[in-house]
Formats: C-alpha cells, sequence, structure tokens
C-alpha cells in the first residue's frame, strides 16, 4: 500500500451488504385483509373495520410496489361480489325485480365509496401512472357488465321499465320515485348506456305505441277533440321526463309524439270533414284554432299548411262575397260585409294564432286578391264612404269615427286600381258639399289626412281645393249680402257656391231658363263676382242645385218644399198657370228631356212627395201629358223633400263613361312614366320599361303591359324614343 | 349578254372566272360593283324633257305611264319601286328632274335602251337582303301621303302585298285580312318596319315567337288573332296565355 493512496480515500456510502427482504407473503397478507375488509362492506359490516388500518394497508401495498396486485385483486373481488347481487336480483320475482336492483345499486354505490376511500392513495398515484381506471368508474363499468348486463337482467329490465310507462299511459299509477331512481342509475353508468339500454327502445316503443293511438283516434274523434288528446299525450310526455327521465329526452320524445299524432295526420286533421280547419274557421273556434296553432307550430311545415288552408278558404268565401249578385244591390252592404270578414279574421288571427306575422300577410295578400277581382270595388268602398259621412256616423263618437275610417283605409290600401276610387270619391264628395249634407266636417277633413299620408298630396290636393272653395263661397256671399244689402230686401234669398274647375269633377254645364225673379238675382251675383274677380268667367250648374219653396195648397196646407232646382223651375211656372202640358213645360224651361222627364215624375208619381198631379195617372212621362198643382197634397211633416241630388251607384251607362274616362286618364300618366324613366337612363329594354313602369304606378294602379307597349309606340311616332338600330328589343331616349 | 346588258368582253370574263357555268356566272357578275358607266347629261336632259308634265317641271302620271311603256314594265310591276329607290324619290307617282336625272345617272343609264336592260339588275337587287331591307323601309315613305305621318291602310296592304310577293311570307295574306278586319286605321312607320323583322325571324308556325319580345302591339294583336282563328295552334306558343 502506497502513502499516496492512503490519503485520496473517499467517504462513500455503500448499500446494505444484505439484502432487506419484504416478506413475500406480506404482499399477499396484505391483500388478505382488504379483500376480507371488501367483502364485510358488501355483507353490510363495514362497522366493524378501522379506516385507518385498512387505508395503511393499501398504501403500504402501492408503496411496495404491490399496486398491480392490488388493483387485479379490487377488479376480482369486486367482480365476485357483484355477480351474486346480480343472482339475487335475478331470482326476484314480479314487482319486486326493480325493488331489489335498486336496493343493490344503492349497496354498491356505498360499498364503492367506502372503497374508493380506502384505496385513494392507490386512485390518486398507481391508477394515473399506469393508466387504469379510477376506483369509482371502475365500480360503475363492473356493475354495468357484471349487473346491468348480465344476460338474465339487461333484457328484464329494459322490459320492465317499458312495461311501466306503458302502463302509466294507460291510466295506470306506477312508483315514480322507483322508475326514477332506476333511470338515475342508467344516466350515471354513462349517456351511452342510458341511450343503448333504454332511451333508444323506449323511443322505438313510444312511436308504436302512439302511431297506433293516433290511427285509432283519427278514425272515431273529430279534429277537435283529436288535438285535444294529442296535446294531453304531448304535455304528459313532457312530464314524465321532468319527473323521471332525463332531461335530454325531452325533444326527443316530444318529437316522436309531433311526428306520429301530429305530422302524420296533418293534411287528414285539417280537411276533416265537419270539424276541420274550415269548420272552426267558420264557426269562430279560438280555442280549437289556437291548440292547432300551437300544435302544428312544432312540426314541419304545419303552419304553412294551416296558412295555406286558411288563404285558399279566405279567397274563396271572398271571392263569392264580391260576385255575389244580391250583396251587389247594396253597396254598402258590400263594404260591410268585407268588413266584417277583415274584423273576423284579424281576431281569429289575434287571438288564435298569436298575432303572427306570416298569417297577417296571408290575410292581406288574400283581400288583395279577392277584393279587386271585383271591378265595382272602388266604387263601392266610395259609396261606403259616403254613406257614413252623409248620416252613417251621426252621432257616433270621435274616437269610433276614426275607428271606421282607419278600417276603410285599409280596404282602400287593398285596391290595385286606386284611381278609380279618387273619381268617385271626387263625385261623391262634390254631391255631399253642394247639398250641405255631411255629418261632420272633422270627420271628412280627416279621412283626406289620411289618404293623403297614403298616396301622397297629389291624390287630395283637389279634394282640399274643393273644401277651400266652400269657405271662399261662404265668404263671397257674405261680401254679397252686405254690398247688396238695400236693394235684396224682398228678393228671395241666394245662397252661391263658386266652383274652381279644376278641383270638381267635370260636368257638362246644362243651362236652363230660371224663373224671372232668380234670373235677376243670378245677374246682379255675377256682376258683383266679376267685378272682383275680372277675367274669370262663371257658368251656372243648374243641374246641380237646390231650392226651399213656400206653398200654399188647394186647402191652405202649408210647406215648405225642399227641392233641386229644375224642379223649382217646373213649379214656380204654376204660379201663372193652373194647367201645363209636358211640351209646355219644356219650352218654357229649357231643362234637358231626359232630365226634365225624371225631375216630373219625382214631382207626380211619388207617394208623398206629388205635389203635382198628372193626367193620365201613368208612371210614364208622355209628350201629351198635362200637369196640375196637386190642392188634395198631404203631408204629416211642414217641410217636404222632394228628391236629392244623393250619390247613388252608377247605372251601366254611366260605368262605362266614368271607366273610359279613368282609362283616358291613365294614359298620359303612363306615358309621363315612360319619358321619367327613359330620360334618367337614357337606354333600356322593353322587359326593364315595362316593369319600371309598372312599379311607378303601382301606387295609383296596375298598369297594364299592353298598355304600357301602346304608349311606348306612340312615343316613338311622336319622336321622343327610338329603337335601337341593332338590337330591336332596347329603346333609345331622343333628347 | 342580253341577260345582263354587259359587254361582250366583261361576260367572257365572267364565264371564265366561274368554269364556264352559266349560274355561276350570273352569281359572280351581279355581287360585282357596277362600273360606273358614263352617262351623257344632254341625253338625260332629253330623256327628262320627254316625260315632263305639261304644266309642272316634275315627271307626273302620264309621264311615269309613259315611261313604263318605253321600258316595256307594268307601271304596277315592283320594279318600278326599286327605280324610284334609286331615285330617291319623295312620293310615289312624281318624279322631281332632280331625282329621275339622279336615279337614272347612279343606274349608269342615259337612254331608254341603257335603262330597259338594267331592269333585270334591278330585280335581282330584290334577291339581296340589306338591299331588300333598304327598299322595304324606303317604300314606306314614298307611299305615304305627303304630310301625313302614317301610311293609309289600304296603301300599306296594297305596298305588303307586292313586296311579299318577292320575299315570300306565308302569313301575308293572314296579315292583311286581320288589318281589315280588326285595325282600319293607318299603319305607323315602327309597325312597318318591324313587320320585315317579324316575317324574317320569326317562322310561319310562330314557334319561335316571343311574348316578351317588344313586337309592336298590333303583331301581338295579329298572333291573337291566328291563335283565335285556329291559324296557329295554340300549344306551340305555351307562354301566350300565361303571359297576357
Amino acid at each position: 500500500m502506497n502513502s499516496s493512496n492512503q490519503k485520496k480515500r473517499n467517504f462513500q456510502i455503500e448499500a446494505f451488504k444484505h439484502k432487506v427482504v419484504v416478506d413475500p407473503k406480506y404482499a399477499d397478507k396484505t391483500w388478505k385483509i382488504l379483500e376480507h375488509a371488501i367483502t364485510e362492506i358488501y355483507n353490510h359490516n363495514a362497522s366493524g373495520l378501522s379506516f385507518e388500518e385498512l387505508y395503511r394497508n393499501a398504501y403500504n401495498m402501492v408503496l411496495h410496489k404491490f399496486g398491480e396486485k392490488l388493483y387485479s385483486g379490487l377488479v376480482g373481488t369486486m367482480t365476485l361480489h357483484l355477480q351474486e347481487m346480480a343472482k339475487t336480483i335475478e331470482a326476484a320475482q314480479g314487482n319486486l325485480f326493480l325493488e331489489e336492483l335498486n336496493r343493490k345499486w344503492n349497496d354498491h354505490n356505498k360499498a364503492l365509496q367506502m372503497i374508493r376511500d380506502i384505496l385513494m392513495y392507490m386512485d390518486r398515484t398507481f391508477i394515473p401512472s399506469n393508466r387504469k381506471t379510477p376506483v369509482h368508474e371502475l365500480g360503475l363499468n363492473l356493475w354495468r357488465d357484471n349487473v346491468i348486463h348480465s344476460s338474465k337482467i339487461q333484457t328484464r329490465l329494459l322490459d320492465t321499465l317499458l312495461e311501466l310507462i306503458q302502463k302509466e299511459r294507460t291510466g295506470e299509477i306506477i312508483n315514480r320515485g322507483l322508475m326514477r331512481n332506476i333511470i338515475k342509475m342508467l344516466m350515471d353508468l354513462g349517456s351511452s348506456v342510458y341511450q343503448e339500454d333504454f332511451e333508444k327502445h323506449f323511443l322505438e316503443v313510444s312511436a308504436d305505441f302512439y302511431r297506433a293511438e293516433s290511427q285509432d283516434f283519427i278514425e272515431c274523434c273529430d279534429c277537435g277533440d283529436y288535438l285535444k288528446k294529442a296535446e294531453r299525450r304531448l304535455n304528459e310526455e313532457i312530464e314524465r321526463v321532468s319527473l323521471y327521465l332525463d332531461s335530454k329526452s325531452e325533444t326527443k320524445i316530444t318529437n316522436v309524439v309531433e311526428k306520429e299524432m301530429i305530422a302524420s295526420h296533418m293534411l287528414r286533421l285539417v280537411h276533416m270533414d265537419n270539424s276541420g280547419l274550415v269548420n272552426m274557421l267558420i264557426d269562430d273556434k279560438y280555442e280549437d284554432l289556437g291548440r292547432m296553432y300551437n300544435l302544428f307550430r312544432r312540426v314541419p311545415n304545419g303552419l304553412p299548411t294551416i296558412r295555406d288552408v286558411m288563404t285558399s278558404h279566405l279567397r274563396e268565401t271572398g271571392k263569392q262575397l264580391v260576385t255575389d249578385a244580391e250583396k251587389l244591390k247594396d253597396p254598402v252592404e258590400f263594404v260591410q260585409c268585407l268588413l266584417n270578414e277583415k274584423d273576423k279574421y284579424d281576431k281569429i288571427i289575434n287571438l288564435a294564432f298569436s298575432n303572427d306575422k306570416t298569417f297577417q300577410n296571408a290575410l292581406n295578400s288574400s283581400f288583395e286578391y279577392f277584393i279587386n277581382l271585383n271591378p265595382r270595388s272602388p266604387e263601392f268602398i266610395s259609396l261606403f264612404v259616403d254613406e257614413k259621412l252623409r248620416k252613417g256616423l251621426k252621432g257616433v263618437s270621435e274616437e269610433d269615427v276614426e275607428t271606421i275610417l282607419d278600417k276603410v283605409m285599409m280596404l282602400f290600401r287593398y285596391l290595385q286600381e286606386k284611381d278609380v276610387f279618387e273619381k268617385y270619391y271626387k263625385q261623391h264628395l262634390a254631391k255631399r258639399l253642394l247639398s250641405g249634407k255631411t255629418v261632420s266636417d272633422d270627420a271628412e277633413r280627416s279621412l283626406i289626412v289620411k289618404l293623403k299620408t297614403e298616396c301622397g298630396y297629389q291624390f287630395t290636393s283637389k279634394l282640399e281645393g274643393m273644401f277651400t272653395d266652400m269657405k271662399t263661397s261662404q265668404d263671397t256671399m257674405q261680401g254679397f249680402y252686405a254690398a247688396y244689402a238695400a236693394e235684396l230686401g224682398d228678393s228671395p234669398t241666394l245662397v252661391v257656391q263658386v266652383l274652381t274647375t279644376g278641383s270638381w269633377p267635370t260636368q257638362p254645364s246644362i243651362t236652363c231658363n230660371l224663373p224671372a225673379e232668380m234670373s235677376a238675382l243670378c245677374e246682379k251675383f255675377r256682376s258683383y263676382y266679376l267685378g272682383t274677380h275680372t277675367g274669370r268667367r262663371l257658368s251656372w250648374q243648374t243641374n246641380m242645385g237646390t231650392a226651399d219653396l213656400k206653398a200654399i195648397f188647394g186647402k191652405g196646407q202649408k210647406h215648405e218644399l225642399n227641392v233641386s232646382t229644375y224642379q223649382m223651375c217646373v213649379l214656380m211656372l204654376f204660379n201663372s198657370a193652373d194647367r201645363l202640358s209636358y211640351k209646355e213645360i219644356e219650352q218654357a224651361t229649357e231643362i234637358p228631356s231626359s232630365d226634365l222627364r225624371r225631375c216630373l215624375q219625382s214631382l207626380a208619381c211619388v207617394k208623398g212627395k206629388n205635389v203635382l198631379r198628372k193626367e193620365p195617372m201613368s208612371k210614364d212621362i208622355g209628350e201629351e201629358d198635362a200637369f196640375f198643382v196637386n190642392d188634395k197634397f198631404t203631408s204629416k211633416f211642414y217641410k217636404v223633400k222632394i228628391g236629392t241630388v244623393v250619390a247613388q251607384k252608377e247605372s251601366e251607362p254611366e260605368k262605362q263613361e266614368t271607366r273610359q274616362r279613368v282609362e283616358e286618364d291613365r294614359k298620359p300618366q303612363i306615358e309621363a312614366a315612360i319619358v321619367r324613366i327613359m330620360k334618367s337612363r337614357r337606354v333600356l329594354d322593353h322587359n326593364n320599361i315595362i316593369a319600371e313602369v309598372t312599379k311607378q304606378l303601382q301606387s295609383r294602379f296596375l298598369a297594364n303591359p299592353g298598355e304600357i307597349k301602346k304608349r311606348i309606340e306612340s312615343l316613338i311616332e311622336r319622336d321622343f324614343l327610338e329603337r335601337d338600330s341593332s338590337d330591336r328589343r332596347l329603346y333609345r331616349y331622343l333628347a | 349578254m342580253t341577260i345582263t346588258g354587259t359587254s361582250e368582253k366583261a361576260a367572257y370574263q365572267a364565264l371564265k372566272a366561274s368554269d364556264w357555268h352559266l349560274e355561276g356566272a350570273f352569281d359572280a357578275f351581279y355581287s360585282q360593283p357596277q362600273p360606273k358607266s358614263y352617262t351623257d347629261a344632254r341625253r338625260l336632259e332629253d330623256l327628262y324633257n320627254r316625260y315632263k308634265d305639261a304644266y309642272a317641271d316634275m315627271i307626273m302620271a302620264d309621264g311615269i305611264t309613259l315611261l313604263c311603256s318605253d321600258i316595256l314594265v307594268d307601271h304596277q310591276d315592283i320594279v318600278m319601286l326599286v327605280l324610284s329607290w334609286h331615285m330617291k324619290a319623295a312620293t310615289m307617282c312624281e318624279f322631281s328632274k332632280q331625282e329621275f336625272i339622279g336615279g337614272l345617272q347612279s343606274l349608269g343609264v342615259d337612254s331608254i335602251e341603257k335603262l330597259r336592260e338594267k331592269i333585270p339588275f334591278m330585280r335581282s337587287e330584290l334577291k339581296d337582303d340589306q338591299k331588300f331591307r333598304e327598299i322595304y323601309n324606303f317604300a314606306f315613305g314614298w307611299a305615304k301621303e305627303k304630310g301625313q305621318k302614317s301610311l293609309a291602310l289600304d296603301t300599306a296592304i296594297g305596298m305588303w302585298q307586292l313586296l311579299f310577293a318577292e320575299k315570300h311570307w306565308p302569313l301575308v295574306d293572314h296579315w292583311c285580312q286581320f288589318l281589315q278586319a280588326r285595325h282600319n286605321k293607318a299603319i305607323s312607320r315602327d309597325t312597318w318596319s318591324q313587320l320585315l323583322e317579324f316575317a324574317k325571324t320569326v317562322d310561319p308556325q310562330l314557334s319561335n315567337y316571343d311574348v316578351d319580345g317588344a313586337w309592336p302591339y298590333l303583331i301581338d294583336e295579329f298572333v291573337e288573332y291566328l291563335i283565335e282563328n285556329g291559324i296557329i295552334q295554340k300549344g306551340q306558343l305555351s307562354d301566350w296565355t300565361q303571359k297576357h
């Protein structure tokens, strides 16, 4: 040995010279302890065990690298115990089966918890690092594999559950708490277990059940009842889910019910005789309709089905309404029916269809469709308004007036030929204003404002002009009487309305011979007026005026007669003659013959208004007839109204004339639109011009493509437009 | 040479070029631009004076009758229309001096014989699509009354029958019947020119008639008339009823 070596001796720690041998039986022994404990736990004998000791044992096993043994032991033991439990469960009879299963499940869970606590060290160390299934999960899996999926249990479990549900569906009471626990067990075992072992089959069986039930129901129930039943079943299933199934099943089971009970029979229900959708609509069955709406909205194409049936029914009824000859005799009645129909459906959509916009739209398009089927709709709506403003709205509150006018506006919006309405409205308004027969100026104005809002200033400017004329005329009359007060003391009272030609409906200007007193007075007015308004021209519209006459009859009866100007001219003749023939009257008054005949008829042939007597007493006016004052005339009223200028539904020839005028008026409007469009676009093809023009004129009337074409050709003739030389479908604007 | 009125040399060239095929020679000859032949101003003047009206400085009806008989053409023959077109005549049944002389000059003729020889050429011009269209559209202005914007219906019908005898259109008779039964008004220029397009592009069974084809309204009405009277089967125009 060198002395240098001695100096370099390092300090070393050496391993034990003899191995520390762990008792090979140590692992077995420890395991046996634990195994025994597990058995005790499963036998409900856990109270005698020491948690601390068991924990330590498990801990040591893992520490000394016996984790694998511990784990596989656990698996083995637990499996054995579970197999025993399975046998007990299998042995249970009838109703006790589920109870036993439930009991054993609870036992297992309790045991599992304790086991897991004991083996927690392994759970946290050995298991994750060796990628083994954690204890709790392991316990569930083993339960699943050995109990639930045991051949004698699996099918029986499912069948039992389904049987119970079936019983409940047929009205029996079942143990819901137990159901809940069992289902919860399946859920705890994993969603795939719940779905595969229960839910999948549950849905299939339910589908069969409801398919059969719905078939039965539909054979024997009417629509309303069927829907009640369907609704009930739906609610039942929802309740079932909330009470003892997984909430995720709700959508699935409701889909099944919806499909089998509603979707499959949708059309049959809707079209059911005597009780289907159409009947419900007709009878205003709000509850049934609401139920149908709520159920059908759950299925694909449900609401469109309801909507389509409603639409075609509405169109059909609407069409019948507007083509019903009886209804057409009375325009006011006609429009009232339309309003009633609208109200009815508004109510249905409000109460039963929860104000669904798509239904509202369907309603609107249906109304638009059938209102325009009858070309007289614009005229009739105007007549309806006329009746209301003339007397119908008398005594009605301001609010209610607004409501009625708003409803009328609604119908107005549906009209395609708004310009036709305008024409009639003007005529009727003129008559109302001139005869002073409007119930409320405010109501008149209110409607004009609504029309202006809807259609723009142009639509109502002339109408407003009419009101202005009336006001101005009042002022003029005041001025006239102030100026001539002295001279006019004894003369009849004259009231003149000066009408601006452009604003009022065009009338042929017919004059007749006024009685001397009147013509003198009229001349005075004319010179007064032209004195303050030089450059204007006045023409008397004798066919539009009225007069009040005081008359004394043969026996001294005094009456005040309210007559038309023509009637006045005729009656005044009898101040200087007792007998007049038709020819003499015609000559003296120069009233056009058709008007004269009507006038004489109203004076001589109408009961209660016959201030004249005619020989012969026939209804028709013949050339040779003679007229006398009817000295025997009586009436209970002092004031007698004979013949007014009331707005009436037009006769056929009048209607044709108005229609023609409307068509004529449209031509310049179409041309103006074409020019406007071409001016900005310069070049445009045929189809696009038609589309643009139609769109521009839509708010007034529906332009006819053929008419537009004619106007284009007319504009080509007049060198406003030309065809493109290479593409004949293109039009070019010529500056 | 007798037919084309040309010189022996030109005829020989044309025949040689087409390998001595007569038809081909004609085609080749007529499609060449006509050489501008020298015309004698004095001769033209004399010719004009021959036909000039006694009281006005124009050729009027009598002069035209004489002209027609000189060139052995009926005065209703369509070749007179072609001649008028060459003359750019403003209105039918009269030629101004400028029109007459100008027209003959552009044709390269200064005598009756030469004019007569030009007749086959003028007839051939009607076979050319482009020229036919020009002549057709010219006819409208020429046939209508001075100062009128539209063409009187009877005149229009006469012109159409004349023109469509050359360019065969099977529906021409129906068209004229339709106008007389339903329209009874003058014909606008647009309608006149569009009718030729219609006859050229739309087949007689109307199978390619497009109802949105921007045809004048009168033509749409004509189609309706044909269907109503069963002349055309409805099935061939499936879109018609839906669009109108």
